[in-house]
């Protein structure tokens, strides 16, 4: 018997197929008969497409189809959607160039898809695809945000003027200006929030097959939300009943958030299935994912803080310039406009504030979600403000952050953007990490870092971040008379462990062997009246209507036992799996019941709605160590304290942590994505250009988890954990990297903060001080 | 490089078809592949050994370690030509039977060494490498050792702690 506990450190159930080599990624499927697509994309950031030639290649050996987005809107083929619930200043919806899923007379970005060659195999498709003549007129990229900002700017969408997609503003501008005009002291900031690749290690894929008896088309793919996929697949573009179209995900190599939309590419095989009747195959190379699977972060923020005389913040004024893209069809826009917003104010009471965000499109590749999405661009900005008024003010930066946190007895508490934190005690986490972390031991350490050469400098930050994205989701849970129970649902594990949450939930509330317990996910035939895991929400969300479902079949099933026995509800008790009526000694185990029961099974099916998001919270402490002498950083020291609420499993959390926190170190210190700022060229395509953390650029990271503010808003008290260390880890990382330099002079650094950016800082703050 | 290879250089010709033996996994096999296929995609597709990832184009990310004679390669990196004659493992060849885990594969899923799993099998391959060069590896030596595998998951801190405990119970096992 194995029953498990919730709060158990279990080991995942996922495990054993992926090391013994036996996981169902996407390209480990093979189907009869299956061919293989190749794309033809654009080399330009910005052409119209003026002829497409496809004699030559149409002849080549293996060939079997080319198709070309012409033929496809023909076929009453649509673009991916726009979210049209986004507005610009003027107050028309956001609008892009249409994304369709392959180009049809203009391209807007380098590896955009013109065409596609299905053929034999793989290498005779790439082969054809590499004969296709495309004839191009090249227009005039615009690929910054100052640039599409511009007078007089080349205009890549004639209804989006002024490049502009969306615009948002949040708070009273007056208010905030007269608050900062009156303050004490007001910090002044310009920063990059960089574009990032995420780089899941599986590419995107698909498998695309069309069966003509039932007429529906299977779509394989490698995703995080088969059901959303299924409903954009067939109502959006193939514009055709969304039963008409199944998607089934077998093991998926890391989401991030970037496979959480359907692509071109995916729509472009389901296209070709039905027209040639048989399987068409995609794996997108490495190349092809840096130019077209969705890009994260790109933002500019401007910012002022005031204060008053004893360090209060009085205002919080910003600009935000998001870059999302050549087209809208990507979250890119409500990210930069709508959701890190949310977060701005963080864990501090602000009484003035005001924000203005605009989503600006470039000729560049779309820009989606990447772990966080929005709330790590706005904490950074504002853990890094916050650094840089502590320092400007003379106080210790736990010290600034202290008298500013919100406090528990202000919960519920309402934030100036109009979100309401149900929890947290923000000075307690701040209390355990100065301890955990011997915040006042650090000088004797940043002592025997001078000793041995080194700038030792270290940074703390308290942040928190929304989770959720859609506050609902429903769950299956069937109970077989064959002795096994199920859990039906639209979540998608992608690495997160939460098949083994899901059923850790179960087994604690029905008391039942977790062996017993099989979990169903990855096809949209199933799942469909769920939604998907986004934005940190599969466990509180998903793991609640599980507790609901198990309280459910409980109650079900006394009703059932009651029948069965003839006894009054209220006296039948059920414990571990058998239900008995109490004071006897009758009784009926759980899959006895459900085998008495229409088809031999229980089914209950528990739609949940929670009551909004999860504000997870934490406190990071970051040491570094940088070689003056040559620019490196070395991250020393890493200990990352956080409130996920209820914890299911202690092991998932802390890989969770870990795992955001490297992500976060990747964005302070190494990641880059870069377009020539004039063609429009992508300089960064492949893991040569684009550089990742590994084993060696990080340290062993120490984490506790504080149990003492459960979620108030969901049964299951667990707050949301998957992007927790993105959001707080760049600042933390950024700012000790800061607070090393300032010690030489250096007043402030963009990320990445690379060797080389270091070495020449450090040169131009001697230079300076020398003149 | 094996004579079939230098063969196939010198002529220029890689899409002849060509037949290798190779050991894989303890098991001889003969096949006819076209000269360039690469290592990594004889063992996927031919031999449908679908636990060898292929993770990008530039051999950066060493999802696709296999052990060649005993060492630790990308598989991506060189073609199947080159391994004719060699011993091949990949990851299906660790544990000897279903359900007896490999002590390094045990104490990766002990330690919570693997999250989307995309890169583990070849993580296990290069952590073997590491444990043939030292058998008890410091923690320095073992993220120096995984300078060629990427992990986008795990941030490297439950892959350290697995490889030091695997290593530990490999040389318990063989004392």
């Amino acid at each position: 018997m194995a029953k498990y506990g919730i709060g158990q450190a279990i080991t995942r159930r996922e495990d054993e197929r992926l090391l013994f080599g036996k996981g169902q990624f996407l390209d480990d499927i093979s189907l009869e008969g299956e061919t293989f697509i190749w794309f033809v994309r654009s080399p330009y950031a910005r052409a119209r497409i003026l002829s497409i030639d496809t004699e030559d290649a149409g002849k080549m050996e293996g060939v079997l189809k080319i198709i070309l987005g012409k033929d496809m809107r023909h076929q009453g083929v649509g673009p991916l959607p726009v979210n049209a619930d986004l507005k610009r200043a003027d107050g028309q919806s956001m609008t892009s160039p249409p994304n369709y899923p392959l180009a049809i007379d203009r391209v807007d970005y380098v590896g955009r898809a013109v065409a596609a060659v299905i053929a034999r195999s793989r290498e005779e498709a790439q082969n054809a695809a590499e004969a296709i003549l495309v004839e191009y007129e090249e227009l005039e990229a615009v690929v910054t945000i100052q640039d599409a900002l511009a007078n007089g700017a080349p205009q890549i969408w004639d209804d989006a003027p002024g490049n502009i997609a969306a615009y948002n503003e949040i708070g009273d501008a007056e208010a905030c200006d007269k608050a900062l005009a009156s303050s004490k002291h007001v910090s002044r900031i310009k920063i990059n929030n960089q574009r990032l690749v995420p780089v899941s290690m599986e590419t995107r894929g698909s498998i695309a097959n069309y069966d003509p008896d039932s007429g529906r088309i299977t779509l394989y793919t490698s995703c995080q939300n088969p059901a959303g996929l299924q409903t954009t697949l067939a109502e959006a573009v193939l514009k055709i009943p969304k039963d008409e179209v199944r998607v089934k995900v077998g093991d998926v190599g890391g989401g991030f958030g970037m496979k959480t939309q359907l692509y071109p590419e995916d729509a472009v095989c389901a296209f070709g299935a039905k027209l040639i009747g048989r399987p068409v195959r995609w794996r997108a190379t490495r190349s092809e994912e840096f130019l077209s699977g969705n890009h994260g972060r790109d933002l500019e923020n401007e910012a002022e803080m005031g204060f008053d005389s004893q360090g209060k913040i009085t205002s919080f004024r910003i600009n935000n310039f998001g870059n999302i893209g050549a087209h809208a069809s990507g979250p890119g826009a409500i990210i930069a406009v709508a959701v890190g917003p949310k977060v701005q104010t963080g864990v501090y009471h602000i009484p003035e504030f005001h924000l203005k965000a605009t989503a600006v499109l470039t000729n560049t590749n779309v820009v989606g979600a990447y772990r966080g999405a929005g709330r790590p661009e706005a904490i950074f900005l504002l853990e890094r403000i916050m650094d840089q008024a502590a320092h400007e003010l003379g106080l210790d930066p736990s010290h600034l952050r202290r008298i500013n946190l919100l406090q528990p007895s202000q919960m519920p508490y309402t934030t100036p953007t109009g979100e309401t934190f149900d929890s947290g005690n923000f000075p307690h986490m701040l209390d355990r990490m100065l301890e955990k972390s011997d915040w006042t031991g650090f000088e004797a350490r940043r002592k025997e870092s001078e000793k041995k050469g080194l700038l030792r400098g270290r940074a703390i930050s308290t942040f928190l971040e929304w989770t959720g994205a859609s506050f609902e989701e429903t769950v299956e849970v069937q109970i077989g008379g064959d002795g096994r129970l199920k859990i039906l649902t639209a979540l998608q594990a992608m690495g997160q462990g939460i098949e083994t949450c899901l059923v850790q939930v179960l087994s604690d509330k029905l008391g039942v062997d977790a062996d017993l317990i099989d979990f169903v996910q990855g096809d949209s035939d199933i799942g469909a009246y769920g939604i998907g895991s986004m934005g940190s929400r599969s466990l509180y969300i998903g793991g609640s209507a599980v507790l609901s479902a198990s309280k459910q079949v409980i109650e079900e099933g006394k009703k059932f036992a009651s029948e069965e026995f003839e006894a009054a509800e209220q006296d039948i008790v059920y414990e571990d799996g058998v239900f008995s009526v109490a004071g006897t000694d009758l009784s009926i185990g759980l899959f006895e019941l459900a085998n008495q029961q229409e088809n031999q099974r229980m089914v209950i099916k528990t739609h949940e709605t929670v009551g909004g998001p999860s504000w997870p919270n934490s406190c990071h402490v970051c040491e570094v160590e940088i070689d003056p002498n040559t620019g490196c950083t070395e991250i020393v020291r890493y200990i990352s304290g956080d409130d996920v609420g209820t914890v299911i499993n202690p092991l998932i959390v802390a890989g969770q942590v870990h795992g955001g926190i490297a992500q976060a170190v990747g964005q302070a210190l190494l990641e880059d994505t870069r377009y020539d700022s004039q063609t429009g060229q992508l300089l960064t395509g492949s893991l040569l250009d684009y550089c990742l953390p590994r084993a060696d650029d990080l340290c062993e990271i120490t984490t506790f988890t504080d149990e003492s503010s459960p979620c108030e808003i969901n049964p299951l008290g667990a707050k949301g954990v998957g992007e927790l260390g993105t959001v707080g880890g760049t600042p933390t990382v950024l700012n000790a990297v800061l607070d090393a330099l300032r010690t030489v002079g250096v007043k402030t650094i963009e990320m990445p903060a690379t060797p080389e950016k270091i070495w020449l800082a450090i040169q131009a703050a001697k230079r300076k001080h020398v003149a | 490089m094996t004579a079939m290879a230098t063969k196939c250089f010198l002529n220029g010709d890689l899409k002849m078809p060509a037949s290798i033996t190779v050991k894989v996994n303890g098991k001889e096999v003969t096949e006819v592949i076209k000269e360039n296929t690469l290592l990594v995609d004889f063992l996927r597709d031919s031999l449908r050994l679908t636990g060898t990832h292929i993770g990008c184009d530039t051999a950066q990310c060493g999802a696709c370690t296999v052990h060649l004679d005993g060492s630790p390669i990308k598989s991506c990196n060189i073609l199947a030509v080159q391994a004719d004659g060699a011993k091949i493992t990949t990851i299906e060849g660790l544990s000897t039977k279903e359900g007896n885990m490999h002590p390094m594969q045990k104490a990766f899923r002990d330690h919570h060494g693997l999250q989307c799993g995309f890169c583990t099998p070849g993580m296990i391959m290069s952590a073997l490498g590491i444990l043939s060069k030292s058998r008890k590896p410091t923690e320095a030596e073992i993220r120096e050792g995984l300078e060629g595998n990427l992990c986008r998951c795990t941030g490297y801190h439950n892959i350290v702690k697995a490889i030091n405990s695997g290593a530990e119970a490999i040389a318990k096992a063989q004392e």
